[in-house]
């Protein structure tokens, strides 16, 4: 069965000054798909998933998100923001805004709905990261891992086709991290669409469609997760892997 | 016989300082407004619009405030513009709040985290909520010492407006000063009553600051 294409990315390539930071990118994420994106640092992988949502322009290649190609104009951006997610590594949860508040924000500016609904899909989805009690405090009162959730009930009350992760548990304490992943864990058993920038392999094992491996701005290889850890094809692939493996 | 400093030489100082708070709280809320302008024209992300605003800022900044009441006062009267000497130093004080507090606030939009307009660009804000939900109530946090202290100066500043004739509380003092040849007495009452308007400011303003570097240790 051919499920829908969500996203598509076509010789995508971008620079910073004469930097070039992605080189001739493909990429397809149908319906559903989990992606685990790694590499080693200045790798491109954070830069990828931060083009899908133009938080950074391309200079070449096209991009399509649920059929609609995102170009220069106001209203493609925002209509690719509004199908896809997006969580950081630092969260950026909004300081002066109750956890509540912060998931309120975007539905009643953006989707425009009335603040009770908005509420009522808030309470659902901290319910679902499991911190619906936690609802009025401000972020500063709340753990990192914590905070993280919020971060991600926040994305998805904009109820996106797609959720992108860039390194979401790379700023945790380690006793925190595995909050984090179960959330995303749940998040993909439930069936969401998932591109996820992490070091984290044994979420790329449990949870991946597929794993790709990025080094200097290209796609060096890419594979179900079995086999991509078991026999990478590029040397390349089993250096990195080797390091990251080695002391985990 | 030369009059003694009484009460009747009190009410005037009184008046004086009435016409300060007056001419500062039109200043200031003036040069608040048109200051925000500066400040987000300022960061707006278009380069034409940034450079001018730019020149505008250094413009103010860069000449005497004193040069800037004679151009409102005098050379708009050339025009064929004659103000009244409070409109004049009023326009004159706001325009050049405006560039101060633009100036500030420009730093303080620029030192909310970038994280957090990623967030809301993210989230699918568009530009407008982005500032009025995000970036400015934490701006507006960051920038409130730095506010409150032009506040002060701007108090202070106001007995500029004596040179073209404007009769505030500096004036005032000159003015009754002259008439009792009790310099000392006069100017210390005008000192006080500086003092008693801008001090609680000051402790107000480093208050702020020192609750501001304890929020941000945490």
């Amino acid at each position: 069965m051919q499920d829908q294409i969500l996203i598509e990315m076509k010789g995508v390539q971008k620079w910073y000054g004469g930097y070039q930071a992605l080189r001739n990118v493909d990429l397809i994420v149908r319906k559903g798909e989990k992606i685990v994106l790694c590499g080693p640092s200045g790798s491109g992988k954070s830069t990828l998933i931060r083009c899908i949502n133009r938080l950074e322009p391309i200079q070449q290649g096209s991009i399509v998100v649920n059929d609609h190609r995102l170009d220069d104009s106001i209203k493609a951006i925002d209509v690719v923001r509004q199908d896809v997610g997006m969580v950081f590594q630092s969260f950026n949860l909004f300081p002066h805004m109750t956890v509540l508040q912060n998931c309120m924000l975007a539905p009643i500016r953006a989707r425009r709905i009335g603040k009770s609904e908005a509420e009522t899909i808030a309470r659902k989805y901290l319910e679902r990261v499991r911190i619906g009690d936690q609802a009025e405090k401000y972020p500063a009162q709340l753990s990192g891992g914590q905070q993280q959730r919020v971060a991600i009930a926040r994305a998805l009350c904009m109820q996106p086709k797609v959720m992108l992760f860039d390194e979401p548990t790379s700023a945790l304490d380690p006793e925190m991290v595995k909050e984090v992943l179960d959330t995303m864990i749940g998040l993909a058993n439930d069936g969401m669409t998932m591109i996820c920038v992490t070091h984290e392999m044994g979420f790329a094992r449990q949870v991946a469609d597929r794993v790709i491996f990025m080094a200097e701005g290209q796609i060096i290889e890419e594979g179900a997760p079995d086999a991509f850890f078991r026999n990478p094809q590029q040397a390349r692939t089993r250096q990195f892997l080797g390091e990251i493996l080695a002391h985990h | 016989m030369t009059p003694h400093f009484g009460l009747p030489e009190f009410g005037f100082l009184l008046r004086g300082l009435q016409w300060t708070m007056l001419l500062t709280l039109v200043a200031f809320v003036g040069g608040c407004t048109a200051g925000l302008a500066v400040a987000l024209l300022r960061t707006c992300g278009h380069r034409g619009v940034e450079w001018i605003t730019r020149i505008y800022i250094g413009l103010f900044q860069g000449t005497p405030l004193l040069l800037q009441l004679f151009v409102v006062y005098y050379g708009l009267a050339l025009t064929g513009l004659k103000l009244d000497a409070f409109v004049a130093v009023a326009i004159g004080f706001t325009v050049n709040a405006s560039a101060f507090l633009g100036e500030i606030w420009r730093g303080a939009i620029q030192a909310v985290p970038r994280g957090q307009t990623e967030a809301a660009m993210a989230l699918g804000l568009h530009y407008s909520s982005r500032m009025r939900d995000i970036v400015l109530p934490q701006a507006i946090r960051i920038s409130l010492p730095a506010t409150i202290g032009y506040l002060v100066q701007l108090i202070k500043g106001t007995s500029l407006a004596a040179i073209v004739g404007f009769i505030e509380l500096a004036r005032a003092g000159q003015i009754v000063s002259n008439q009792t040849f009790q310099p000392l007495l006069v100017f210390g009452v005008v000192g006080a009553m500086y003092f008693i308007l801008c001090w609680p400011l000051s402790w107000w303003g480093s208050r702020m600051e020192a609750r501001l570097a304890l929020a941000s240790q945490r």
